[in-house]
Order: C-alpha cells, then sequence, then structure tokens
C-alpha cells in the first residue's frame, strides 16, 4: 500500500491523531457548559431542526390520533368503570385541598415545594446516535430555563436538564448511566421514606432507589415521587412504582427497583419544570450547596 | 443547479437522522433495540465514491463538526470519523468495481465499522458500559438492518445524482 501511507500523509495522520486527542480531552473535560461559539451553533442548527421535527410530529400526531381512534371502545369500557371511584376521589381530594390552604392561611406559610411554573416545551431532536440518553428541547434561558432543573411528560418525571443555550436546552434522561445523576425521592404511603435514585439498570430497565432506612418498610407497588428536597426538583413528580426491595451491598441500607412511569421512547411534547421558590444547588443538581455556603461550589 | 442538490441532500439528511431517532428505541418482545440512523455518513460514502473525495472529507468535516457540537458535546468525534470513512472508502474504491452492489455493501461495512469505533470510545471512556454481546445483538444488527433498507432504497438515486454531477463536471474541465 504504497499510496496510503506515504511520508506526507503519515505526518499529517499523526498531527491530526494528536490534535484530536487533545480536542477530546479539552471537550471532556467541561461538558456543561457551552462556550459562546457552541451556544450559537447549537441554536443555528437548533432553528433548522425545528423547522424539519414540527411537521413530523404533526404527521406522527395523525397516526396516533388514528391509533386511539381505534382503541375507544375498549378504552371507554375500562374508564366508565373507573369513572365511579374517580367522582369520590375528586370530591375529597378537593375538600382535602381546601383544608389545605384553610392551614396554611392560619400559620402564615405561603410558599411550597409542591409549586411550580410550567414551561411548555416540543422535543426537537433525540441524540441520533443514541450511545448517552440525551433529548434536545425547544426553550432555553430566553424562556426561563436552568441548568438541573426537573423535566417530565404528563406521565412522570424523564430527566433533568444539563446544558442550556439562549433557545435550546439539553435534557439528560434518567435512563443514563451517569454515576454522577441523583435525583432525591420519596415513598410516600401513610409513612414518608426517602430515597435517593441512584443509577439506571439496563438489564431490568429499571431506576434503582438507593439509601432507605432499614427501619422502614417498603413494599411492591407503592408509587415513588420526587421530595423535593434535593433543592431544585419540585415535590410530588411521579417517578414510578417500586417493583423489588433489596439489601444494598454492604446490607446496611435498603435498595429498591422502580419502575418508571414515563415511558422514554418516544417523547415529544415534554413540560420543564420551574421551581417557584429559591433553588439550592443539593443532591439533585451538583451537590454543592453553593448558595447555602458561601464559596463552597468554588474549591471543586 | 445539480451543484446545490448535492449540498442540500446532506444538509436535509443531517436534520432528518434525528427525527428518526425520535422513533427508537423499538420494544420487541420485552428486549429494546436501537436503530441508529446513519443517512449523512451513508451519504458521504457516495459521495467519496461516485464524485469527489475531497469533497466528501470536507463535508464530513463540517457535518461532522456540527453534529459534535450540537449533540455530542465532544468536539472532534464525528468531525474525525466521517472524512476518516470517506478517506478509506475512497482508497478502497481504487481497487474494486464501481457498481452499485459493491458501493452498497463497501458503504454497510463501514457503517458497522463506525458503530465499533464508536462502542470502543464509550465504553472506554466509561459513559457506558455494555458488553459486546449485548452492543452486538441489541445495537449493531438493528442499526445495520435499518440502515441497509435505507441504502437500498435511495442508493441508486444518489448514485444517479451524484454521477450526473461527475460528468458535469467532466464537461466543464474538457471546456
Amino acid at each position: 500500500m504504497p499510496q496510503f501511507f506515504s511520508n506526507k500523509r503519515l505526518v499529517l495522520l499523526l498531527v491530526g491523531m494528536i490534535f484530536l486527542v487533545a480536542l477530546i480531552s479539552f471537550s471532556l473535560r467541561d461538558r456543561n457548559h457551552a462556550s459562546l461559539p457552541e451556544q450559537l451553533i447549537k441554536d443555528v442548527v437548533g432553528f433548522g431542526q425545528t423547522m424539519f421535527s414540527k411537521p413530523t410530529q404533526y404527521v406522527t400526531g395523525i397516526f396516533n390520533n388514528v391509533e386511539s381512534l381505534l382503541n375507544t371502545y375498549d378504552e371507554n369500557k375500562r374508564l366508565k368503570a373507573r369513572l365511579e371511584d374517580y367522582a369520590t376521589l375528586q370530591a375529597s381530594v378537593n375538600d382535602l385541598q381546601l383544608e389545605n390552604e384553610e392551614l396554611r392561611d392560619i400559620v402564615d406559610k405561603e410558599e411550597n415545594i409542591r409549586d411550580f411554573n410550567p414551561i411548555q416545551s416540543t422535543v426537537i431532536a433525540r441524540n441520533p446516535d443514541q450511545w448517552e440518553e440525551k433529548i434536545i428541547v425547544d426553550k432555553g434561558e430566553i424562556h426561563g430555563v436552568a441548568v438541573n432543573m426537573a423535566v417530565m411528560t404528563s406521565q412522570g418525571l424523564i430527566g433533568k436538564v444539563i446544558l442550556t443555550t439562549p433557545y435550546t436546552s439539553t435534557v439528560e434522561l434518567l435512563s443514563t448511566q451517569n454515576p454522577n445523576y441523583r435525583v432525591s425521592a420519596v415513598i410516600a404511603d401513610e409513612q414518608e421514606v426517602f430515597g435517593l435514585i441512584e443509577g439506571y439498570d439496563i438489564e431490568r430497565k429499571e431506576l434503582v432507589l438507593k439509601r432507605i432506612d432499614s427501619e422502614f418498610e417498603v413494599k411492591k407497588g407503592q408509587k415513588v415521587t420526587t421530595s423535593g428536597l434535593g433543592g431544585i426538583f419540585p415535590k410530588g413528580i411521579l417517578i414510578g412504582e417500586v417493583t423489588e426491595v433489596t439489601t444494598d451491598d454492604y446490607g446496611l441500607t435498603q435498595l429498591a427497583y422502580v419502575k418508571p412511569a414515563a415511558s422514554f421512547s418516544i417523547l415529544d411534547h415534554v413540560i420543564i419544570s420551574k421551581r417557584t421558590i429559591n433553588p439550592v444547588d443539593g443532591t439533585d443538581g451538583g451537590n454543592t450547596e453553593a448558595d447555602l455556603t458561601e464559596g463552597a461550589g468554588e474549591e471543586s | 443547479m445539480i451543484r446545490y442538490v448535492v449540498i442540500i441532500i446532506s444538509v436535509l439528511l443531517f436534520y432528518m437522522e434525528p427525527i428518526f431517532g425520535l422513533f427508537s428505541p423499538i420494544e420487541l418482545n420485552g428486549h429494546f433495540y436501537v436503530l441508529v440512523p446513519r443517512f449523512l455518513i451513508i451519504y458521504l460514502i457516495f459521495i467519496a465514491i461516485y464524485y469527489d473525495r475531497k469533497r466528501a472529507m470536507l463535508y464530513g468535516l463540517i457535518f461532522g463538526l456540527l453534529y459534535d457540537v450540537f449533540f455530542i458535546d465532544i468536539i472532534g468525534l464525528y468531525s474525525f470519523i466521517f472524512p476518516l470513512m470517506c478517506l478509506v472508502a475512497s482508497f478502497i474504491v481504487r481497487f474494486i468495481h464501481h457498481h452499485l452492489l459493491v458501493a452498497t455493501v463497501l458503504t454497510l461495512l463501514l457503517v458497522a465499522a463506525v458503530e465499533i469505533i464508536l462502542f470502543v470510545f464509550y465504553t472506554s471512556i466509561g459513559i457506558k458500559s455494555l458488553t459486546f454481546a449485548n452492543f452486538y445483538q441489541f445495537n449493531l444488527i438493528p442499526t445495520m438492518i435499518a440502515n441497509g433498507v435505507f441504502v437500498l432504497m435511495f442508493g441508486w438515486l444518489f448514485k444517479y445524482i451524484l454521477l450526473n454531477r461527475f460528468n458535469q463536471k467532466l464537461l466543464l474541465l474538457q471546456k
């Protein structure tokens, strides 16, 4: 192969390789901040992407509508059966809500970690090579999105914002294998049991809820929601349902597998939740607590 | 006219990829199969085979860079792989016949090479932990089938357009 490995090409190839390694290590070091040219490219490409994905979603929307039309009869039968339960449930929810508001008025407490302002957004792209579980949505800093905000669909929590530019933001899904990805969660059933969502079991397709105090009893089928104590996510977003409970590797705390409530495969409309109460960089984010202890974030 | 068609198709394919990515992964019998659309690199390899190697590498560099910045946030990954694949394709094609079927097989082999390079890269930097057997069964095979269908559907069209452009350029040079 004389032509492929001529001297000039070999030198070029070597220089290219060194340049490549340097670039990759440079951009791997700090992936959560986009520099100005990166932001510019992201916004321009994102604009073009929106032009393409909006019509596609319209078409897939029509197909979905036809599909749901075909299932209408079955669904109607099932829903009718549940309608009676629903009315009584609604009445008691209203009652409790009123009582809650009255009690809050009495103690003069207005702020609530449950409250959030929803930012409706459309998914414009999914990372096509799918090595990382990322989606890109069409709302950015201009619309009030910030890093680490919770992202959900109507079914439940799906991920959090990891990168923002003025007009787009990147969301990392819960099904990621990133070890630094934590969500503070709670199992609220008679008593509140706290834990941390840490990691995703790729074989079982389930989330792993770690660090549950072993004094508490966790049962299969209990609902897991966000606790709001991680500092950034609002309280009460559904994450999923417990499917199995075991003890962790060291036998000190319990570990539960949680089947996610939301499906991660076909996503089109998502809601970014901007919490009304002041956010703190706790376990939901980088765990620096920079807002509480001055200078803590700068040390690391 | 046809000069711009070559560029327009690559821009179209660049934007179509993430939209097809939205449909993946597909669930079948409790397993998730990942289909990665690799339309752009297929087209670039066709450019390298039928039209112009340098042009293919230039497009590969530009689109690879856009890909890196917009989706991956690791600059230098696709902007290296895309031109490399174009170079390898144009090198191999010197020794073999320019038939469409040969080009199709060659393209699919190179797409598989891209997937395997990415598998090695991502597992070695620790972003993903995946055994090769699982990668082969749930990522590589479905991806190759999906892209195979794509090449069979559009390969002849790419060849037709690119050869037209090639002949047009030859005529201009002769004048």
